[in-house]
């Protein structure tokens, strides 16, 4: 019963927190590729650490404020120890964003 | 020619260095621990360091722990680094020889809760510990390690010609304080401007470090460096004044509450002509009372059981103010 009630909303939201999470840390490995200019034959997963590839804390911080820009939210500092991978990055991004959004 | 016969023609050193490496290991130039107003600062040029014995030597003296993490680092040039970064801290801790001879393969490392590396040891192997403090900074083209006695260290280095990739003056609204976006604003040129912001961030990198915390546990926003002959409500002023060159580097809190924070001393350098350094080492306050009498710093180039290098003057140049 509670699924016919509202159909559109639940599926669409389902839908859309799939999509959102593979979108996510696609644009999060973009901006990362392109701070660290890694060469394209260059490996990057969502378990990929930062520091693995070469990033320093400037680039990590370079890397938050790209996240920042891109998905319209705020890191706070004590945060950007906990993103040291692409997925790390991409989880909280969602987490942000969605409480934008609440 | 019979190879033995060969190798007989060939001077000591190269000899030693073919070899028999487990010999040269003793070739570890033993040093004097600086004094409690100096800091010594040992770096490796990675470039420099090709043969891949000496790599394959270097890698025995490091801990299962630290090979597993070479292992997980991608790339053979990155890899290269984590490995010349370890091998310098081992083999510069071990020149101190506070104790005896030691073997730098033996030295025991920790890291602190925010994962500052510090030294550990055994008082019932080795006896008392050495009084000394270390830190390490690397980038891609030079690795170094500062040492000191008694005295909190944090050093940071960055490449002179690093590019920024955010707007700079948007990265300090976003990461610096007031004090220090005004100053960067009041900057024309933009090549004189992204030179202020590395040296900037060099010197708070640094100062986080000494503290032992990093980045996440003290934000940027939350304390201010400029030179002590900087007003606080600062002018636009000419930074190729060379008559500020001993203009003192200080920290103070964005709350106001400066008086914690004199115990903080600052040197800016460029180092190997290649990059800023910035070092921020903890005094007692016993040395020079309140007259600002600038640190002394020994710099040496060093290839870990190679050579070691000294050039007074040219390799480290301190950069009076920011």
């Amino acid at each position: 019963m509670a699924r016919n009630r509202f159909p559109a909303l639940r599926t669409s939201r389902f839908r859309v927190s799939c999509a959102a999470k593979l979108e996510t840390v696609n644009k999060v490995c973009e901006i990362v590729r392109k701070q660290l200019a890694l060469p394209p034959e260059t490996d990057l997963t969502p378990e990929s650490k930062f520091s693995s590839l070469g990033a320093d804390s400037l680039d990590t911080v370079e890397i938050v404020m790209g996240l920042e820009e891109e998905f319209g939210i705020s890191v706070e500092e004590e945060s950007s120890q906990n993103i040291t991978t692409v997925q790390e990055a991409a989880d909280l991004i969602e987490k942000l964003v969605q409480k934008k959004e609440a | 020619m019979n190879p033995l016969l060969r190798s007989a023609m060939i001077p000591m050193n190269t000899l030693c260095f073919q070899r028999n490496f487990a010999a040269c290991s003793r070739a570890l130039v033993p040093v004097q621990l600086p004094s409690r107003s100096e800091t010594h600062l040992w770096y490796v040029v990675p470039d420099e360091v090709k043969s891949a014995s000496l790599l394959g030597q270097y890698s025995k003296i490091l801990s299962p722990c630290e090979k597993e993490y070479i292992s997980c680092v991608r790339g053979e040039r990155l890899k290269k680094t984590a490995l010349l970064a370890r091998v310098l801290v081992r083999t510069t801790i071990a020149r101190y020889q506070t104790n005896g001879q030691v073997d730098p393969s033996s030295l025991k490392f920790r890291k602190n809760i925010h994962g500052k590396p510090e030294l550990e040891w055994d008082e019932n192997d080795h006896g008392s510990p050495p009084p000394i403090h270390f830190n390490i900074s690397h980038t891609a083209s030079l690795i170094a390690c500062g040492v000191t006695v008694n005295s909190p260290i944090g050093i940071d280095l960055e490449e002179k010609d690093r590019k920024i990739k955010n707007n700079i003056v948007s990265f300090a609204r976003r990461y610096f304080t007031a004090h220090e976006v005004e100053m960067l604003s009041s900057i024309p040129d933009p090549e004189t401007q992204r030179q202020h912001f590395i040296k900037l961030w060099t010197l708070k990198e640094a100062y986080v470090k000494a503290l032992g915390k990093g980045f996440s546990a003290l934000p940027f926003s939350t304390f201010t460096i400029r030179s002590r002959n900087s007003s606080r409500n600062c002018q636009s002023r000419d930074l190729s004044d060379s008559s500020s060159s001993d203009a003192e580097i200080v920290v103070e809190s964005v709350d106001g509450s400066s008086s914690l924070m004199n115990s903080w001393q600052f040197t800016l350098l460029e180092l190997a002509g290649t990059h800023f350094a910035a070092i921020c080492v903890e005094s007692d306050g016993s040395i020079g009372g309140r007259v600002f009498t600038p640190r002394k710093v020994t710099a040496r180039k060093t290839i870990p059981f190679v050579e070691d290098e000294f050039h007074p003057g040219t390799d480290a140049v301190v950069l009076g103010g920011l």
